[in-house]
């Protein structure tokens, strides 16, 4: 509010058009109005301003607080129940609102130019509004710093998951009756070399709703040492479940000679009419997997791979077709070539404007018309890529054709030289480095761009980097955020590398 | 022969640069045209070869109108009239070598000059003209890297690739020191004296065209205001270097005497 242009002889002498207590009165009613009307009108624009912004978001939060209720009082008052921290805010606007009316009588008298305290008050209240409106939650931020731990440890230290080794399993199942009949079902037949289970007894009664069923000894050998064994029971109608047993899936670990022995109450199972009669065959199975032979990439890392290839070369495409496009557009963008005449100048008013619509809608709008247009992929990522190029680099090459030298062209004209060779001696010479800079720089930007537009369906890495964080497939993100964070990382240093060198 | 025939230039703006300004440079001669800045010096030089675009008044170059010429034609004259600049108007990231060359640009063929072909005869030109200027161990550097007098060297190797029988020289010293504008200003002179090159040169240090001039005039807001030789400029009265330089001017000796002035 402090305002030294209230200083101003020409400002301070415009004369009060109401008298102190009506300028008093009229920001009580507008609050601004009586200070414009003692004629400081910037100031009385500033306060009208300050207050409505503040009093508009306040009524707002009000009612946000307070959605179900109609009547003015009671939103009001559920309101400030519900966030007491909502009155204080209401004090303040109060207080601003006052203070408006005070200063308008001061201002009639005399042309008072302090009112720093009201500005630090208007501002205080922006800020409480902004914490509220942004929903900061510093409590829940500190309280559960631990839930970001693990998808943060996968991203920081995704390698697990960029090789895979080949899996081998092992098998054998036990045949088991129930009830238990006259004859139930002899041990299987062993065959040497493969895994082999027996179970003890080979029959007996499945588990039911708060009343356990046998127990079950399973005693296997012929396994791979040292490995974790799990358990599946196929019912009589081929239906197959893992074994569940104490809150957790049933596993053992085979000892140094690939054998084991397990205790197994018989699961729940609720068997169809449908199976006929008892008594049913069912089955009892011990599975293990082992990983054998050689790492290999997995698959996430060869798609990684696969799609940062694709990106880099979305973003040079898009950087190539930007810079063949943006070329000719650039000279009709330079007001030292187009300011000739009024054509041609009304050439450059176009071309100026057209380029800063392109550039003021973000690559990730285009991105999204384009896979509208041409459907999801790398091609409209392209597209996205060369619309924005086209508008970045036509305002930076014509800005550099503005800013060449008119003096060589001058000396090259005086050899005698006619107009191509003037622009292929003087001007193109000039032009070169800064093109060649802004140009590196571009591809460096639509390679950075080409992530983001993935996400959208622009192709390249970043479809596949938001698929995977959608599927809580932290490690596998992680994958893309590295292969992102080098190949960025590789471009900047050697942008920055080509940049200097024609500096 | 240049002759000039009530030149006039009167800007878009309405500034009238020249008012009727009317002399000759005869072959050989070495023209200095005195003035303060504004006076209208480098409009008269950028007229002569019209990058400028007189307004009024006659241009001619050996016999033929330069105002008049159709553009293949002043290409042809501007060919034969050399140029150098006060800021050099070197192209600055190119190698000294091709600043040179390009003074080359207006006996070329449109193709080659366009891929920079330039014929073996070409080369070895500019290569006599770098050593002529004394800097012929600078050919592959940069432009920019060299120091303001080598780089008014390079702009006159430009000229001379042109085979000119006159150098238009606007204010060529003036960004440089004294002790450099001597060095520069000898060079024109030799290619003066040597070649029987005339030269036309825009000044604002009185010594300095005391010691180079043949001939001199004076230009004072567009119109010439004194006509003299070498000999009546050193004995120029006060009153006389007050007609040009203005009421306030004071003498001011930029440090060189008599004895440096060549036999």
């Amino acid at each position: 509010m402090t305002n030294n242009r209230q200083n101003r002889p020409e400002t301070s002498a415009r004369p009060s058009l109401v008298s102190a207590p009506v300028a008093a009165l009229l920001s009580l009613i507008l609050p601004g109005l009586g200070q414009v009307l003692a004629g400081v009108w910037r100031r009385g624009l500033l306060l009208f301003f300050s207050f409505g912004s503040s009093a508009g978001l306040l009524a707002w939060r009000i009612r946000l607080a307070a959605r179900r209720e109609n009547e003015v009082v009671k939103i009001f008052l559920k309101a400030i129940r519900l966030q007491p921290f909502l009155a204080a805010l209401v004090a303040a606007v109060v207080v601003l609102w006052l203070w408006i009316a005070w200063d308008a009588r001061r201002q009639v008298q005399d042309r008072h130019v302090g009112g720093a305290g009201v500005l630090v008050l208007v501002l205080l209240i922006f800020f409480a509004l902004g914490w509220q409106i942004t929903e900061i939650d510093l409590y829940k931020a500190v309280t559960q710093i631990n839930e970001a731990g693990p998808p943060l440890a996968k991203i920081i230290w995704p390698w697990e998951k960029a090789v895979t080794q080949e899996e081998s399993y092992a098998t054998a199942r036990a045949e088991i009756s129930t009830p238990c009949m006259d004859n139930p079902p002899a041990p299987p037949v062993e065959v040497p070399g493969q895994p082999y289970i027996v179970v003890e007894p080979t029959c007996g009664v499945l588990s039911e709703s708060g009343k356990p069923g046998t127990v079950l000894t399973v005693i296997g050998h012929g396994y791979a040492p040292n490995t974790k064994t799990v358990f599946w029971w196929e019912d009589p109608l081929g239906r197959e479940f893992r074994i569940w047993q104490m809150g957790e899936y049933l596993q053992v670990q085979t000892d140094e000679n690939g054998a084991f022995d397990a205790q197994i109450t018989m699961p729940i199972i609720v068997i169809p009419p449908s199976a006929g009669p008892g008594p049913h065959i069912q089955h009892l199975e011990a599975r293990q997997t082992t990983s054998v032979g050689a790492y290999k990439p997995s698959q996430e890392l060869m798609l990684a791979i696969e799609r940062m290839v694709e990106t880099i070369f979305l973003g040079l495409m898009a950087t190539l077709f930007g810079v063949v496009l943006a070329v000719p557009v650039s000279f009709t963008a330079a007001r030292n070539l187009m300011g000739t005449s009024r054509i041609t100048l009304a050439v450059y008013y176009a071309t100026r404007t057209v380029l800063n619509i392109i550039r003021s809608i973000e690559p990730l709008i285009w991105a999204i018309i384009a896979t509208v247009w041409v459907g999801l992929g790398p091609f409209a990522g392209i597209i996205a890529l060369t619309l924005h190029s086209i508008a970045a680099l036509g305002k930076l090459y014509s800005e550099a054709i503005e800013g060449i030298d008119p003096g060589p062209i001058e000396a090259i004209q005086a050899t005698g030289a006619n107009w191509l060779q003037t622009i292929a001696h003087a001007v193109v010479p000039q032009m070169i480095p800064p093109f060649v800079s802004f140009t590196i720089y571009r591809w460096d930007i639509n390679v950075r761009m080409s992530t983001i537009i993935g996400a959208v369906g622009g192709g390249g890495i970043g479809f596949l980097l938001i698929q995977w964080i959608r599927l809580l497939d932290f490690r596998a993100a992680g994958i893309a955020v590295w292969f992102i964070a080098i190949t960025v990382a590789i471009l900047d240093y050697v942008s920055a590398e080509i940049r200097q060198r024609f500096a | 022969m240049l002759e000039i025939k009530n030149l006039t230039k009167v800007y878009e703006d309405g500034t009238v640069a020249l008012k009727n300004v009317s002399f000759e440079v005869a072959d050989g001669e070495f023209l200095i045209v005195i003035g303060l800045s504004g006076s209208g010096k480098s409009t008269l030089l950028r007229c002569i070869n019209r990058l400028i675009e007189p307004t009024e008044g006659q241009i001619i170059w050996d016999g033929v109108d330069v105002t008049a010429a159709e553009p293949e034609e002043l290409r042809a004259i501007r060919r034969q009239i050399g140029m150098i600049f006060q800021q050099f108007n070197l192209v600055k990231r190119s190698s000294v070598l091709n600043n040179v060359l390009s003074g080359r640009l207006g006996y070329m063929s449109p193709w080659s000059s366009l891929l920079y072909r330039f014929s073996a005869e070409d080369l070895q030109r500019a290569h006599q003209a770098l050593y002529r200027v004394g800097i012929p161990e600078q050919a592959h550097k940069r432009a920019n890297e060299l120091s303001g007098g080598q780089q008014q060297r390079v702009g006159i190797a430009r000229a001379l690739m042109q085979e000119p029988k006159i150098i238009l020289a606007d204010e060529p010293v003036a960004s440089l020191d004294p002790v450099l504008a001597v060095s520069i200003l000898g060079h024109l002179q030799r290619l003066n004296l040597e070649d029987g090159i005339s030269i036309l040169c825009s000044l604002h240090y009185l010594d300095l065209v005391k010691i180079y001039a043949t001939r001199v005039i004076g230009l004072r807001d567009g119109e010439i205001v004194y006509r003299g030789t070498r000999e009546q400029i050193r004995r120029m009265t006060d009153a006389e270097f007050q007609e040009i330089y203005g009421a306030e001017a004071v003498r001011i000796s930029a440090g060189l005497g008599e004895g440096d002035v060549p036999a």
